[in-house]
Formats: structure tokens, C-alpha cells, sequence
């Protein structure tokens, strides 16, 4: 294999990985600049996300409505959790969240062990995407280049959205004073439940886009949500492109290292944890955790 | 030798001289009161001096010894004892345990994991002696949090006592208080100076406070001393009074 | 004190009463109890919330196993040095974890654990991948002492390991380190000031509540007679965080009295329904929510109002 060919595919590999760990990270770092906590349950809702669209692809066959499906169900199952239980804790200490939402872990965990058994499911992607296309004489798949693309797209569309929509203010808003915001008139608590909705949606997103490549697996949400730390860690927690950053960073090491050294892949992530925390506690980007 | 001496202290924040170049001497059982309006430089010093940053240039001299490079807790292990500009407690622990815990730190065997019966019992004795110095036996068992607010400004000060310190840090002990638990906590703290075996460097706002318990004062501004002496020529100095605006007759 | 003697004797009568089955579900309770009560040392003492610490159970499950299994070591010296063995180990993970604090040490103490979980389904010399190891056996103890081989007899060594466990770690908490510990969960920034090194104390806990867990793992793999992933999966990390809450943070006996209660709900729930675990992740978030201090904790503060207002 030319090496100038092996280069590109890898690095549209890497692209795509960080297509799914940019969902991922921005849904955390958004929560974390409203709301000041780390939802421990991202990794959770990351692979809820993948199981409820296997079970619409499973069911309709529609992989398009799954990419639907998933991130509305799961945002809007973040958002009620949010009301219901979370809201309760503002003013306690930061373990409280930490556990509580450690908690939802467990339990989203266990029901998806109930309902959907301890196997891992593989997820078809739709024929359109199933293809293989050659790039320069190497086959590489559809999917992935649609993952890639996905991702762009979205980090576009969170941008203006961010940028220009009267909720996005709010939210760069209430992220730098909320106290503000509040004098202001505005319903902090909803824009909180919102906020953290659409979050878990882009958890729920990353996870049914996720499931075609990696199938899903109950192993999933540890994994994502340290992966999605690490990126949250060095982009800067509550920063919108440091989560980008994050995510292309941490998708390169990720797929070149994996290629190299293969069997370590896991304490690579362990790694370069353990390297940011210490070198850089602050993220590149972003403001203290 | 003096106890504390910084040569040339200065450091830097970003493009901001926040300690521009700070020589001083404080002597052995002589009560200093460093002072000087917003931004002067107070707390930065206080930095530098207990080891919670470090120097851009110049070094702080303690006991003889060029403690410089030490991190604070190790300066603190030399004898240096501060308090805190905002409360930091132990809230549920009693006050006694406070001081208690305090006193460990300065045991050789603080960190034994079994038995303890001996270190508990000198640390609850050194603890005890620092309550009573300031006032504060009756409230002994209570829990720290539960204190009056001036109460607790003297916990502090009682925690840092208890570890019988060469030199004793106030970092605005009086930040916060009423009129009435400022006057108070001065009188307090008048009585335990008084006494003449401790060595204090007080930073303080409060210039009522700073005149009735110092022996001396240096006067900060923009990071350098614009006075240094006795509490009469500090007052009577042109320059300080102009750097406070409109002086303080 | 004396609720504690009679505790312990109570335990040690036991076998005496009751059927086979019953034996062996108290030998596991006594196993979960002493991996919940390692949890407690860190989380109830020094604030050090761990999301992996199974990954510390697992550990001395292989540990021993392997033992066990390669070596005729006697069954009580391959438990002991397991643990020993996680410990030393933990001195190194402590180092790495305390690098950060909060939430960042929390994600280190899963990551690690998740790395464990991963090299243990590669190492398959040492740890049989997937599969496990099988067939673990009581070996022989010193002098041919085959005593603890039995139902009764390893119920004995468990509670040995236990109350042992216990009382060590009843002296710590109430020694100098102890004080130390406490203020540095009250106040790090205040304990540092006065002087202590607090990072060193932190790894220091560390690597005894892993040790411990270590130990209730090596316990387990001869109880059950195999080792497997499932022991280091994140859902027991879980469900071991869950008995410390439930049973009471910061008491030591609570932890052991929720790993009992969850172990109990285990048995009773499972025969009706599959989903015991989820009622348990419900009701931790209950107790966080509303009775943060656990059942111990709540019966110990009712008890010491009680007297108070006697």
C-alpha cells in the first residue's frame, strides 16, 4: 500500500472518529457551561442512543428515522431527568452530582442489559451508505465519509445556532452569568432543562451513528464518557471549539495509535488522560473544571 | 539576623508588576502590620512570602535559610503558621479538634496509622493552651461551624498559634467582621500580642486595627514600600496619606 | 462496642444453625461486605470517589486464582498475598490518580479499571480471556491443614479476613492518620496549609482500600472456584458504590450491613423478576437524594440524638 494512499485513509478515519467523539464532547461541554456539572451519564446516554436506533432500524428498517428517533428519545429522556431529579441538587455539593449521575449510569445500564440482553447487536447502515468507494486505490467505506461529513455539518449548525438564535444566546449567556441572565427574566431552569435535552440528544445522536461501526454494547458507556472527558479535558470544559479540537486530537491518537500499536488502545486512553490532567488541568480552551 | 527577610521580591502577572522589587526585615518578636489600598500588592506578598507562588526575582530569607524554592507546606514545616483571608475551617469538626488537628501537623509522628494515644495528647494540649490565648475555651466542643462569625476569625488565628510558629501570617484577620466583632477580635488579639513572645505579620485594611496593634508598619503601593516605621511616622508620611486619598488624620 | 462484640459472635455461631445454601450466601455476604468496606475507607474517610473499584476486586480474584492454580501454594497464604499483592500495586495507581482531584480522579480510578477489563480479555495466559479461569481449587493450607477447604471452615476464614480487616481499619480511622484523613475531607486546602503532605496520605488510602478489595477478591475466586472479566466490569464498580451509600458512608459497618441488604434484595428480587440490579440503581439515587448518610449513618445519628436528649 502506497503510503501517501495510507495516509489519507487514515486520516479520513481519524475524521470520521472525530465526527463521533465531536458529538460526544460538544453535548458535555455544552451541559457543563450552563449547568457547572459533569454528567457523568453521557457515556450512558451515548449508548442508549445506539441501542434505541437499533431497535427503530430493527422495527422499520429506516435508518433515516433511527437518526431521528434516537437523539429526540434520549434528549428528551436527558430533559425529564434533568426536571425530575438533577434540579433537586443545585446547592448541594459536587459529589452529589457526580453520584447521581453515576447512578443513572447504573440503572440505564442494567435496563438495557434487561431489555436488550448482555450480546452485542450489530446495526446495518442503510444501502446507500453501505457502499465502498476507492480513494486513491484503496477501498474505504461510504459510511464513514457520511460520519465525516455528519460531523461537519452538525459542528456548523451548533455554531450558528449558538451564534445566531436567541436560545444559543442565552446559553453563551448563562454560561459566563447566569446570575445575569436571571435578573434578566429569563426561566434559567428551563433554559438548564433544555440545555442539558439537547446535550444528551447529541449523545443519543453520537451513539445511533456510532452503532453501524462498533455495534452496540453495554461496555460502551464507560468508554464514551472517558473518551468524552478526555476531549472535554483538553479542548477546555465549556468551550464550543475546544471540544472540537478535543475531538480531532483525540481521534488522530486514537486511529494511528491504534494501527501502530494495537493492542494497547486502551492505555493509550489512559494515557493521555493521565498527561492532560497533569500537564494542562485548565484544557487549551477553556475555563477551570 | 532578622527572622524574615525578603530582598528584591518582586513578581509578575502577566504584563502587571503586582510586588515590583520588596526588601524588608522583620525582627524576632516584633509585630508587623503591611497595609496599603486595593491593589497594592498585600495579598500577592502574602503569596510570596508563604510560598503559594513563586518569585520572579529576588528571595525570602526565613530564619537564616534561603526558602525560596519550598512549596508551602514545607515552609510551613519550618515554622511559618498563616491564616486565611476568607474563613477555612474544619465546619464539622469541634474547635478543639481544629486546633487539635492544627497541632498534629507540627508532631513528628502526625501521620502514625495506628495508636496515636501520645501524639493526640500533646496536639490537644497545644491546641487547648492556642484556645484559651484566644478566648476561646468556652466554645471548646462546639462545632466550628456553628461559630460566630468573629469566633471563628479567632479559630483561625488559634489554629495557627497551635502550631507554636516561629513567624505568624494574619492574612486580614478582621475581613468580614462587624465594628463591634472587630473590636472585639482586636482586643483579643491586643492581649495576645502583648505578651511578647510571638513574631506577627498582619495584613490588614483596617487601619484602626493596624495602629493599635503593630509595632510597625509598611505601607504598600503599586507593589513597592512607599513607608516603613513606627505607627507615629507612618501617619504623619505625605506619601502615604496622598496614596490613600485624603489621608487619615 | 459491645453491639459490635455481639455482632462478631453472633457471626461466628452461625454456622452452626444453618443449612449448606445459607452458609454460602453468608460467605459471599462476608466477601461483598469486606470489598465494601474497602470502598468506604476511600470514599466515606478521604472523599476519594472511585468508580473502579473492581477493578481492585478483579485483581486479587486472578491473583489468588493464578496462585491457586500454578502453585501448590496453601489456600490462606495465596488470599493474603493477593491482596498484599493488590495493594503494592495500588501505591502506583494512587500515585497516578491523585494527580487530579474531584471528578478528574474519579475518571482516572474508571479508567484504570477500564484498562484492566481490556488487558484482561488479551492476557489470556494469565487470565484465561473471556473464558476465565476455572476450576480454582482450596489448595492444602500450611501443615496439610485442609480445614478451610470446607463450607465451614472457609466461612471462618472469611470472617477472619473480615473482622481482621475491620478492626484494622477501626485503628486507622481513629489514629493520627485518621485525623488527617478526615481533615483533608473536610478541608484539603486548610489541611495542606497546616503542613501535611496531603497527596501522600491519599495514595496511602488508596492503596489500602484497594488492598482490601484485592483481598475480598482473592477470596472469592476459591469461594466461587473461577475468576472472570465480570469481576472487573463496570456495573459491579457500580454496585459496590451502591452498598457503601445504601449502608452508610463513613461507618465501616454500614457498607458491610448494605453489601448484606443488596445480597439479600439480590436473592429474594431475582426469583420473581431479572431487574434487581435496576431497583438498586433506583434506590441509590433515592438515598443520595434524600438520605445521604445511609442507614448506618441515619441510625447512628438517631441514636446519638436520642442520647443526647435522654
Amino acid at each position: 500500500m502506497d503510503f501517501f494512499a495510507f495516509l489519507v485513509t487514515q486520516c479520513l478515519n481519524a475524521l470520521s472518529q472525530a465526527a463521533l467523539l465531536f458529538f460526544l464532547g460538544c453535548g458535555l461541554t455544552l451541559i457543563f457551561g450552563i449547568m457547572r456539572i459533569v454528567n457523568f451519564a453521557h457515556g450512558a446516554f451515548f449508548m442508549l442512543g445506539a441501542y434505541v436506533g437499533y431497535s427503530t432500524v430493527h422495527w422499520t428498517g429506516n435508518f433515516w428515522l433511527a437518526l431521528i428517533v434516537a437523539p429526540v428519545a434520549v434528549g428528551g429522556f436527558g430533559a425529564a431527568f434533568e426536571l425530575g431529579i438533577l434540579r433537586r441538587l443545585y446547592g448541594r455539593d459536587g459529589h452529589a452530582f457526580l453520584m447521581v449521575t453515576f447512578g443513572l449510569t447504573l440503572i440505564m445500564g442494567e435496563v438495557i442489559r434487561l431489555v436488550w440482553g448482555v450480546e452485542a447487536l450489530q446495526v446495518k447502515p442503510p444501502e446507500s451508505l453501505s457502499d465502498i468507494v476507492f480513494i486513491l486505490d484503496e477501498p474505504f467505506p461510504v459510511y464513514r465519509l457520511f460520519l465525516a461529513g455528519a460531523g461537519i455539518v452538525v459542528a456548523v449548525v451548533i455554531w450558528q445556532f449558538l451564534e445566531r438564535t436567541r436560545l444559543g444566546l442565552l446559553i453563551r449567556a448563562t454560561s459566563q452569568n447566569a446570575e445575569m441572565v436571571y435578573a434578566l427574566g429569563t426561566d434559567v431552569a428551563l433554559v438548564r432543562s433544555a440545555v442539558f435535552g439537547i446535550g444528551c440528544g447529541l449523545a443519543g445522536i453520537g451513539g445511533v451513528m456510532a452503532a453501524p461501526l462498533v455495534t452496540a454494547s453495554l461496555g460502551m458507556a464507560p468508554n464514551a464518557v472517558i473518551d468524552t472527558f478526555v476531549i472535554v479535558i483538553i479542548g477546555g470544559m465549556g468551550s464550543f471549539l475546544g471540544s472540537l479540537i478535543g475531538a480531532v486530537l483525540v481521534a488522530f491518537v486514537q486511529v494511528f495509535g491504534t494501527y501502530y500499536f494495537p493492542d494497547f488502545a486502551m492505555a493509550f486512553m489512559y494515557l493521555i488522560m493521565l498527561t492532560v490532567l497533569v500537564v494542562r488541568p485548565g484544557g487549551l480552551l477553556g475555563k477551570e473544571a | 539576623m532578622a527572622l524574615l527577610e525578603l530582598d528584591d521580591l518582586t513578581k509578575r502577572y502577566g504584563g502587571i508588576v503586582a510586588v515590583d522589587h520588596v526588601t524588608m526585615r522583620i525582627e524576632a518578636g516584633e509585630v508587623r502590620a503591611v497595609i496599603g489600598p486595593n491593589g497594592a500588592g498585600k495579598t500577592s506578598l502574602f503569596h510570596l512570602i508563604t510560598g503559594v507562588v513563586k518569585a520572579a526575582e529576588g528571595n525570602v530569607r526565613f530564619a537564616g535559610e534561603d526558602v525560596s524554592g519550598l512549596p508551602a507546606h514545607g515552609r510551613c514545616q519550618r515554622g511559618m503558621s498563616r491564616t486565611f483571608q476568607l474563613t477555612s475551617l474544619f465546619p464539622e469538626m469541634s474547635a478543639r479538634e481544629n486546633t487539635r488537628l492544627a497541632a498534629q501537623a507540627r508532631d513528628a509522628k502526625r501521620w502514625m496509622p495506628f495508636g496515636g494515644g501520645s501524639v493526640f495528647h500533646d496536639a490537644t494540649r497545644h491546641g487547648d493552651v492556642a484556645l484559651e490565648r484566644l478566648g476561646l475555651t468556652h466554645v471548646a466542643n462546639r462545632q466550628a461551624g456553628f461559630l460566630s462569625h468573629g469566633d471563628q476569625r479567632l479559630l483561625e488565628v488559634a489554629m495557627a498559634l497551635a502550631q507554636q510558629p516561629r513567624l505568624l501570617l494574619l492574612d486580614e484577620p478582621t475581613q468580614g467582621l462587624s465594628v463591634e466583632e472587630t473590636a472585639q477580635a482586636v482586643d483579643v488579639l491586643g492581649g495576645l500580642f502583648a505578651k511578647g513572645d510571638l513574631t506577627v505579620l498582619l495584613v490588614e485594611h483596617d487601619m484602626e486595627v493596624v495602629f493599635r496593634l503593630a509595632h510597625k508598619i509598611t505601607v504598600l503601593h503599586r507593589g513597592s514600600v512607599i513607608a516603613d516605621g513606627d505607627p507615629d511616622t507612618v501617619k504623619a508620611d505625605e506619601g502615604v496619606q496622598n496614596a490613600y486619598l485624603g489621608g487619615f488624620a | 462496642m459491645r453491639l459490635l462484640i455481639a455482632a462478631a459472635a453472633l457471626l461466628a455461631l452461625l454456622p452452626f444453625g444453618l443449612p449448606p445454601y445459607a452458609m454460602t450466601l453468608m460467605t459471599e455476604a462476608l466477601i461483598l461486605g469486606l470489598f465494601a468496606m474497602s470502598l468506604d475507607l476511600m470514599v466515606g474517610y478521604a472523599r476519594l470517589i472511585s468508580f473502579g473499584h473492581a477493578a481492585a476486586y478483579g485483581f486479587g480474584a486472578y491473583a489468588c486464582g493464578n496462585f491457586l492454580l500454578h502453585t501448590s501454594m496453601p489456600l490462606p497464604c495465596a488470599v493474603l498475598l493477593a491482596g498484599i499483592a493488590g495493594g503494592i500495586v495500588a501505591i502506583g495507581v494512587g500515585w497516578v490518580c491523585t494527580q487530579a482531584t474531584g471528578v478528574s480522579f474519579s475518571m482516572l480510578t474508571l479508567a484504570y479499571a477500564q484498562l484492566l477489563y481490556a488487558v484482561a480479555f488479551k492476557w489470556t495466559s494469565v487470565t484465561g480471556a473471556s473464558d476465565g479461569l476455572a476450576g480454582i481449587p482450596r489448595n492444602p493450607g500450611p501443615f496439610g491443614v485442609t480445614w478451610w477447604s470446607g463450607k465451614a471452615g472457609f466461612y471462618y476464614l472469611t470472617l477472619a479476613c473480615l473482622l481482621g480487616a475491620f478492626m484494622f481499619c477501626r485503628e486507622l480511622v481513629r489514629s493520627p492518620f485518621g485525623a488527617v484523613l478526615r481533615g483533608i475531607r473536610e478541608n484539603e486546602a486548610k489541611t495542606i496549609a497546616l503542613g501535611f503532605n496531603t497527596r501522600r496520605y491519599k495514595i496511602a488510602i488508596v492503596a489500602i482500600s484497594y488492598g482490601l478489595a484485592g483481598l475480598a477478591g482473592a477470596l472469592y475466586a476459591p469461594f466461587a472456584g473461577f475468576a472472570n472479566t465480570e469481576l472487573l466490569f463496570w456495573l459491579l464498580s457500580g454496585q459496590v458504590l451502591i452498598m457503601v451509600i445504601v449502608g452508610g458512608a463513613g461507618t465501616l459497618v454500614g457498607p458491610v450491613l448494605g453489601a448484606m441488604f443488596f445480597l439479600y434484595v439480590q436473592q429474594k428480587l431475582s426469583s420473581y423478576t431479572d431487574s434487581w440490579a435496576l431497583f438498586f440503581g433506583v434506590i441509590f439515587i433515592l438515598f443520595v437524594l434524600f438520605m445521604p448518610e445511609g442507614i448506618w449513618g441515619f441510625l447512628r445519628s438517631r441514636s446519638r440524638f436520642a442520647r443526647k436528649t435522654a
